[in-house]
């Protein structure tokens, strides 16, 4: 018996790194799941990796477009009958610069991969959960939501605007069955931390990619980085029907860098 | 089974919340020790849990550095070693505004809930730095964020708790092991029925007034449950839970937004 039996979820940007690592523990835990990413070769990829089935599906979209946090939704509810667990997992760093440097364009794009594909998704899963009465949004937000580093000004900006987001609409559905969290995992050496990251880390001040990666080692009391399994379960926790009197939480998953 | 093989001591675990971790831990195959001062409930705890040789009762006071001294080897001395320890006993009485507070009533507060965290984290760590493994969870309440008038007792002893988890967990943060807090808002427990009442008082409120007033702060807007809080204990006492140190857990429906 799995701690999400009959439940579905949607991830955004679940081919891979964190959201794969939901994914994964999600179908473990008996739910359908849903992922999501740019490119469909990736996707294919990924679902057969996971094991395939009936129980896993791909939505196709740039989770910087409407069109996507709007279509992964749909396409959920038609694939699956229903939507119990949204993920907003999506996001990264795409330009690093200081902020006196930085366009409006850079700027733009990191509010909508970041925080726009956030309300978006959240507006229309929260449109389908309210008149069932029951879900949960889990919304990937990051120790760089509390805290800043040099060089990701429209990151940190909006990793930390999500969790506003999260918690106002933690209490404008607190009584209707549905929780709004955020869970705020430090540094993983994901694909994306290293696609993106050794350009980030001479913008972050740090001397090369390694040099970065050791940098929020250290501000971790257990001087390592965290891994996807560690986020993964307190995804599990928190989409599970236990966990329905916990709501408006920033879930700290960073090894001890958070001191709040 | 999460906790496949692992050994916990709860403290105060016969009713309530440290009552709900031990059977959730015993569920994902944990061995437990439960603890309280009462031999009968005691006994009558281990009757209803019915898990056999998986939970054992010690009775004992956390109220002195003996007291908690005797649980973690008594842990030990049952199950071999204490991987998991869950501060969970706590409490306060003599509630009064400040200017009429008594000294009784706030050195009895510090030592049942920050004392007896105190000294249980340190001789469970005694038995987990050099095994390298161990997850200490500290049962704080949504009042060790939040201060509300008249319990002021509660509220420093809870936020004491929180300070030391946070200085701890970075002095043993590359050791395996982790120290937490879980921040749950009110749970109508017994001992909240017990000891609510007196709060309520010193609040200027009737017992239901304080439970109202609890509720509303909540986006939930009611109580909490212990279930909602074991299931959080559970995930920080997990492998998993391994990457997770120093912070405060809120199980409050969404009271405390930080």
């Amino acid at each position: 018996m799995g701690k999400l039996d009959g439940k579905v979820a949607a991830i955004t940007g679940g081919t891979r790194s964190i959201g794969r690592g939901m994914a994964e523990a999600f179908l473990r835990e008996g739910a359908k799941v849903v992922v999501n990413g740019r490119d469909a070769a990736k996707g294919a990829q990924a679902l057969k990796e996971m094991g395939g089935g009936p129980s896993i599906a791909f939505f196709a979209g740039d989770a910087r477009a409407q069109s996507t946090a709007d279509g992964i939704v749909d396409f959920t509810i038609e694939k699956f009958g229903q939507l119990d667990i949204m993920c907003l997992n999506s996001g990264g760093v795409q330009n690093t610069a200081p902020v006196h440097l930085m366009t409006n364009e850079e700027w733009q794009l990191e509010m909508d991969w970041n925080l726009n594909s956030v309300f978006w998704g959240m507006r229309k899963a929260l449109n389908h959960m309210i008149p069932r009465q029951t879900g949960r949004i889990i919304v990937t937000s990051s120790v760089e939501g509390k805290l800043g580093k040099p060089g990701i000004p429209g990151y940190a900006a909006s990793k930390h605007a999500v969790l506003g987001l999260m918690k106002a609409a933690a209490k404008d559905v607190g009584t209707l069955g549905i929780t709004v969290n955020a869970i705020l995992p430090g540094l993983i050496e994901t694909d994306i931390v290293r696609e993106t990251g050794p350009e980030s880390a001479k913008a972050m001040g740090a001397e090369n990619y390694e040099g970065l990666l050791e940098m929020f080692a250290q501000e971790a009391a257990i001087k390592r980085l965290n891994t996807v399994e560690e986020v993964a379960a307190a995804a599990v926790m928190l989409a599970s029907a236990a966990a329905s009197g916990i709501t408006g939480t920033s879930w700290a998953v960073d090894g001890g860098t958070l001191p709040y | 089974m999460e906790l496949q093989g692992k050994v916990a001591l709860v403290t105060g675990g016969t009713r309530g919340i440290g009552r709900a971790i031990a059977e959730a831990f015993v569920g994902e195959g944990a061995s437990v020790v439960i603890n309280g001062r009462s031999a009968e409930k005691g006994a009558q705890a281990l009757k209803e849990m019915n898990a056999g040789d998986k939970v054992h009762f010690l009775s004992g006071d956390v109220k002195s550095r003996e007291g908690c001294e005797a649980l973690v080897k008594g842990t030990i001395e049952r199950y071999g070693r204490i991987d998991i320890l869950v501060n969970n006993a706590g409490g306060a009485t003599g509630h009064a505004p400040v200017v009429d507070l008594e000294d009784w009533a706030m050195q009895d507060a510090l030592v049942w809930n920050f004392w007896s965290t105190f000294w249980c984290t340190q001789y469970a760590l005694r038995d987990m730095l050099p095994r390298q493994w161990g997850r200490i969870i500290n049962i704080s309440s949504v009042e060790g964020k939040h201060g509300k008038p008249g319990v002021s007792i509660y509220v420093t002893a809870k936020h004491a708790i929180n300070g030391f988890t946070k200085s701890c967990a970075q002095e043993i943060g590359t050791q395996g092991v982790t120290i937490n807090c879980i921040c749950p808002g009110a749970i109508e427990t017994d001992i909240m029925r017990d000891e609510g009442p007196a709060a309520a008082q010193s609040m200027g409120l009737t017992y239901q007034g304080l439970l109202d007033w609890f509720a509303s702060e909540a986006a939930i807007k009611r109580l909490n449950t212990v279930e909602e809080v074991a299931v959080v204990a559970t995930l920080l006492a997990s492998e998993a839970g391994g990457g997770m140190t120093g912070t405060m857990y809120s199980v409050d429906g969404g009271t405390a937004a930080y």
